[in-house]
């Protein structure tokens, strides 16, 4: 079902630069005002009974708009939505009334099995029919678009019948729903399978980008790894810098899952992103591609 | 050839995540930098440290205790023995304890110290209570201490234990060096619940065990103080239920009376 509004536009308008709030940093935030517009949660880590995550989380919602994204919702998989995790989503957002809500366009498990793994889909039209029967599934139950956001890959389907970004566009307009564009995860499937990001990000729906995520990677020579664990490379933020420029002004936010640094230093790399989209905003987009390429 | 059905392909996927027979192979798309086998390693792979390090993070001091090389190879063997069904990754791990009873059965302290990890990661996040003041209970009229009985705090787990599992516990925590493992003389068990957003645990010996079972049950604390009268003299009696009902309220376990006027 479209969920039409009353004006034109689709997206929200970006609320600034955030972060992906981790629990290292709760002191952080609640012991000042820090230069974060807004915060990213984990929905699944909020998804418990009670106890000091609640409590944290309450405590940064009087302090900081919050974007839920989750790992778990398996659009993809063939064995269809689990009602109650759907459910349990449904609950936590009335909780926590998000900017919105996010998760993956991918299968994390099948036959009941969980890998716990964000697995890629064949880009074919049998895998478009499923994830939009299911995205519109999750928008009736939630009452409002869900963004997807594409996943880092290292291997390709022999039954795919369209490109990556291909798919995306097709998900996010067939389903009427958001997109969040990881830029890590496209210079990552770029180089493990050797397409141009440029094309990809030249193909995708402008008016339905509403997030950005960035973050680091582990380079291994023939191929790299979306690992969450470095700052942000170079060549990313050489990508960033066109994405600001086809894209505008986008929520853009850093994810650090693992050598978490101090919150000084994930803010002065968010600080480089801000940089980089204030500068942007002044550019023609094929002086951009021009540095790019 | 023709494509397989989406849930074929799936299902193929993850079988090979699993070890088990699979074609999946023949539906990569071969040719860029890597091989097919070494596309597929990569997922195979990660699956095995993600759930390692979920089995790391959950338990700490199993973990400590056992040792980086031996706590790998079994949170390893517990993965393949048992493939994550939760769509939340944190309970995958919540019969690990159970399974290392079989794993080291001549060394069962490990799976005791396990129970205690797990339990502890469970009181973190579980339910929300306000706990009994002093006052509620020093307002008590005369009569109702007749029939007054308590609630437990949502997050309280009591089970027995067998061995310096506690002990072990402690000297981890403080990164000494454990004591050697050993039978614990009498019968003993462990009790864990959250104070604050504090995990908390503790021991207790038969008489507060068979105190909290019974209130537990719905019994009235001046019933259990007439059961601890049979077997203790009247004055030890007293001065069992007084000191355990003492540390209770210290200890915010106690989130409800009941049987009361009021």
């Amino acid at each position: 079902m479209p969920f039409n509004t009353p004006s034109a536009a689709i997206k929200k308008e970006s609320p600034g630069f955030g972060l992906g709030l981790r629990p290292v940093h709760y002191p952080d935030f609640l012991d000042q005002p820090q230069t974060v517009d807004w915060l990213e949660i984990i929905s699944e880590n909020y998804m418990v009974p009670g106890g000091k995550p609640l409590a944290m989380l309450d405590a940064i919602l009087e302090r900081y708009p919050v974007a839920m994204h989750g790992v778990s919702l398996s659009i993809g998989s063939t064995d269809g939505l689990d009602t109650h995790y759907l459910a349990e989503l449904k609950a936590l957002a009335k909780h926590v009334q998000p900017m919105w809500i996010s998760d993956h366009l991918c299968w994390t498990g099948v036959q009941g099995r969980n890998a716990h793994d964000l697995l890629p889909l064949p880009y074919s039209e049998e895998a478009l029919r499923l994830v939009v029967r299911h995205v519109n599934q999750v928008q009736d139950t939630l009452g409002r678009r869900i963004l997807l956001e594409n996943v880092s890959s290292y291997l390709n389907y022999r039954s795919s019948e369209m490109s990556e970004w291909e798919f995306l566009r097709q998900v996010a307009e067939q389903a009427d729903c958001l997109l969040l564009l990881d830029v890590n995860n496209i210079y990552v499937s770029g180089i493990n399978h050797g397409f141009d990001p440029i094309t990809f990000l030249d193909h995708l729906p402008v008016d339905r980008v509403q997030q950005i995520h960035l973050a680091g990677h582990s380079d291994h020579g023939d191929y790299i790894v979306d690992t969450h664990d470095h700052p942000v490379a170079e060549a990313v933020w050489d990508l960033y810098r066109y994405t600001c420029t086809r894209f505008g002004d986008v929520a853009t936010m850093i994810e650090r899952d693992d050598d978490i640094p101090e919150l000084v230093i994930l803010i002065a790399e968010l600080d480089q992103a801000r940089a980089i989209a204030a500068e942007t905003l002044g550019h023609g987009m094929q002086e951009v591609k021009e540095a790019v390429l | 050839m023709k494509s397989p059905e989406l849930t074929d392909l799936q299902v193929a996927f993850h079988d090979h995540l699993l070890n088990l027979p699979s074609a999946i192979a023949h539906e990569v798309a071969d040719g860029g930098r890597i091989s097919v086998d070494h596309r597929l390693h990569i997922y195979h792979n990660a699956y095995r440290v993600r759930l390692l390090e979920n089995l790391q993070d959950a338990y700490e001091k199993t973990w400590a205790y056992l040792g980086d090389e031996t706590f790998e190879s079994s949170a390893l063997a517990f993965i393949e023995d048992n493939p994550p069904k939760h769509r939340n990754l944190r309970w995958h791990g919540a019969e690990f304890p159970h399974w290392l009873v079989n794993r080291f059965p001549q060394d069962r302290d490990i799976a005791e110290l396990a129970l205690i990890d797990w339990q502890l990661r469970l009181a973190f996040d579980g339910p929300n209570a306000s706990p009994v003041q002093p006052a509620e209970l020093a307002g008590l009229a005369a009569e109702d201490w007749a029939g007054v009985g308590f609630q437990f705090v949502p997050t309280l787990f009591i089970a027995p234990v067998h061995f310096n599992s506690v002990a072990i516990w402690h000297a981890l925590d403080q990164e000494q060096a454990p004591p050697a493992a050993g039978s614990l003389p009498d019968p003993t068990w462990l009790l864990i619940w959250r104070k604050g957003w504090q995990p908390h645990f503790r021991t207790i010996q038969a008489a507060e065990h068979a105190a909290l079972m019974q209130l537990q049950g719905g019994a009235s604390f001046a019933q259990v103080c007439a059961d601890l009268g049979e077997e203790f003299s009247d004055q030890e009696a007293a001065s069992v239920a007084a000191e355990s009902l003492r540390t209770w309220l210290q200890d915010e376990m106690l989130v409800g009376l009941t049987g009361t006027s009021a």
